[in-house]
């Protein structure tokens, strides 16, 4: 199990548009952020969110099934993008996600059980496809997938696979937000020192893993991804858990910490996460890399953010720049030291890069690319 | 640690899969399977608050499969990070992802508990598992209809092959609430816990799992699980609790298939070790 595989194909879809779109207006310190839509701000108290706009449909209607529709979109094009065919190579899918479809249980019960998942919409969308498996592993679900991915390919247990992730807001995780915050948050900061908590974005991303020595242009070389649970608290990370997650990713890539030039961070805007995480990569990586987040120009997009944050570090790999983190002014003091990248961009040569992403329930994947 | 990590990789990848400790937890079929408010039995009082009913039916299906006698205390000490776990539930958070939006439209967030919270996430019922048995290995919550619970037996065993986890816990729980069977009519609420684990060298385990894989023509196929009805995302991992059972006690080999048209089908067969 070492060596790695292949990345030929990533897509994603944001409130600022595909990947391209997203890492320009990333590049541009541009944020997506809107009036929440859908759900009353007043009584969830959360006011803002990152939608995506769809066309044809005013601000107040709610198409059904959204993140089914945004999924089958990354994955048909991240595909497209790595030259696989399904109905020729045995293909697979693991779709994470943090929220499913689960939106539509709370408009009515009225909804068929299989839609809850994404199996159904996938095979219909790309047909051919082997087995697709739904990992509904919250805030780091993407992450998740991706470690999955990778060791189905490795294990030879088929010739791609395709990790996914994708969400759309559910009013039961919004009263969360707003159940747990002291005011409603009007932007997302993340590691500023005046952050006041997270919000919600929406949207999907997809990136297929195939062999080493596969045909199609690799975008990157996937290292390794390290998964842990902290066994600690439902909701609140753990310094401990996350930090296996971290030495567990280094153990598989093979690589030390030291040699890392990015890193994109999980980044929520909460207190805890971001001073959390501060300390944890001071005390490994420390001050050598560059340090970026997208949640303060994206949002959080829970099951789609790990893959949302690689396909920026690929971006980054691909054309030594590295976009600051929107909404951060001020760093927190536990940051101190760590080389944020704020207010403009930064030209770096990126070889080696790592993405961070821990969940409710503290299951955490930390995953490492580097330059093909 | 003796053992270099990559050493440890490789030798477990081409490991055979043991199934070394099994339960069903589903109430009304057997005498020890208390419902879940009844859940208290088995796991002791202290931190079963706010607990959904089939977070509750994992928690015991887990504590029988790990041999835990009954009201055996919670255990303690830190988490250990060689054991993972793969839950797999379809409909187990609805009731409370119904309920919350609910109390929202009607009186706002004050009228939602704080200890709902955690259960907003569909992964509470992994994370529970994990924080409830110290268990701080990779930790999976499969939620894919009706294949899920083979889905879940079949990351388990691939987390196991890449050296990922020297042990896995794989539990499958459904509740049979309101909003459930208006989802899914006619399902019951039940459990199943497996525990996996690559067999020593030079040993042959009483219960081996071969590979799972897709069954095309899966509704042909065999369920040890048929008589407990439609146990939807539990139901794979109670085929394997099941068939596991039988070949211990002398069935040369039991097939377990599961799905349905939508979601599709898969199969594994247990076996003893050779």
């Amino acid at each position: 199990m070492s060596g790695g595989v292949l990345l030929t194909g990533s897509a994603v879809r944001t409130c600022l548009g595909d990947g391209v779109a997203t890492f320009a207006a990333l590049l541009r310190g541009e944020s997506g952020i809107g009036p929440l839509r859908y759900a009353d701000p007043d009584r969830l108290n959360v006011r803002h969110g990152f939608h995506i706009e769809e066309s044809g449909q005013g601000p107040d209607q709610e198409r059904p099934f959204r993140a089914s529709g945004w999924l089958a979109a990354c994955v048909t094009a991240a595909l497209a993008q790595a030259g696989v065919d399904p109905a020729r190579q045995r293909v697979a899918v693991i779709v994470g996600t943090g929220l499913r479809e689960l939106r539509a249980v709370e408009r009515s019960t009225d909804v068929p059980p299989h839609r809850l998942h994404f199996a159904a919409v996938l095979r219909d969308a790309v047909p051919g496809l082997a087995d697709i498996v739904t990992v509904s592993n919250a805030c780091s679900a993407g992450g998740h997938a991706l470690a999955l991915a990778q060791d189905l390919v490795q294990l030879g247990e088929a010739d791609a696979v395709v990790a996914a992730g994708a969400d759309a807001m559910t009013e039961s995780m919004l009263a969360m937000i707003g159940r747990v915050a002291d005011g409603p948050a009007a932007a997302l900061r993340p590691f500023d020192a005046s952050r006041t908590g997270t919000l919600l974005g929406e949207g999907a991303a997809a990136v297929v893993v195939v062999p080493e020595g596969s045909s199609g242009r690799p975008l990157a070389r996937l290292l390794g991804t390290g998964l842990s649970c902290d066994a600690h608290h439902e909701t609140a990370a753990d310094r401990d858990g996350i930090a296996r997650a971290m030495a567990d990713a280094y153990a598989r890539a093979g690589r030390d910490p030291a040699q890392v030039d990015l890193v994109v961070a999980h980044g929520t805007g909460t207190r805890l996460n971001d001073a959390l995480e501060s300390e944890l990569l001071l005390g490994t990586v420390g001050v050598g890399p560059l340090v970026t987040a997208v949640k303060g120009a994206v949002g959080h997009m829970s099951g789609a953010a790990a893959l949302v944050s690689l396909d920026v570090a690929l971006r980054c790999l691909a054309t030594g720049m590295v976009p600051p983190v929107t909404g951060l002014e001020r760093i927190l003091d536990e940051g101190r030291g760590l080389r944020f990248v704020a207010g403009a961009p930064a030209a770096a040569a990126v070889r080696l890069a790592q993405v961070d992403a821990f969940g409710f329930g503290g299951v955490n994947a930390v995953s490492l690319v580097e330059a093909a | 640690m003796s053992v270099a990590p990559a050493a440890r990789r490789a030798a477990a990848r081409t490991r055979t899969i043991a199934v070394t400790g099994w339960a069903v937890h589903v109430p009304g079929a057997d005498p020890l399977a208390t419902p879940p408010e009844r859940a208290h039995e088995l796991l002791g009082r202290r931190g079963l608050l706010a607990k959904e009913p089939a977070t509750r039916l994992a928690l015991c299906a887990v504590h029988r499969a790990l041999g835990l006698p009954a009201g055996a205390p919670k255990p303690a000490g830190p988490p250990d990070p060689r054991v993972a776990v793969v839950a797999s539930s379809n409909l187990g958070n609805v009731a409370t992802v119904r309920r919350v939006a609910e109390a929202v439209r009607g009186g706002g967030i004050r009228e939602v508990s704080p200890l709902d919270v955690p259960n907003a996430s569909s992964n509470v019922v992994a994370s529970s598992v994990a924080i409830w048995f110290r268990l701080g290995g990779p930790n999976l919550m499969v939620c894919s209809g009706s294949t899920s619970g083979l889905d879940a037996i079949a990351l388990a065993s691939l987390l196991l092959r890449a050296g990922r986890a020297d042990r896995c816990v794989v539990v499958g729980a459904e509740p049979d609430d309101e909003v459930a069977g208006a989802l899914r009519r006619g399902g019951r609420a039940g459990a199943g816990a497996v525990v996996l684990e690559p067999a020593a060298p030079g040993v042959a385990p009483a219960v081996v799992l071969g590979p799972v894989r897709p069954a095309p023509d899966g509704g042909q196929g065999s369920d040890p699980a048929a008589e407990l009805g439609d146990l939807y995302g539990a139901h794979g991992v109670v085929q394997v609790a099941l068939g596991a059972a039988l070949v211990a006690a002398g069935a040369p080999a039991v097939t377990c298939v599961c799905g349905d048209e939508v979601d599709g089908w898969r199969s594994v067969e247990l076996e003893p070790g050779r």
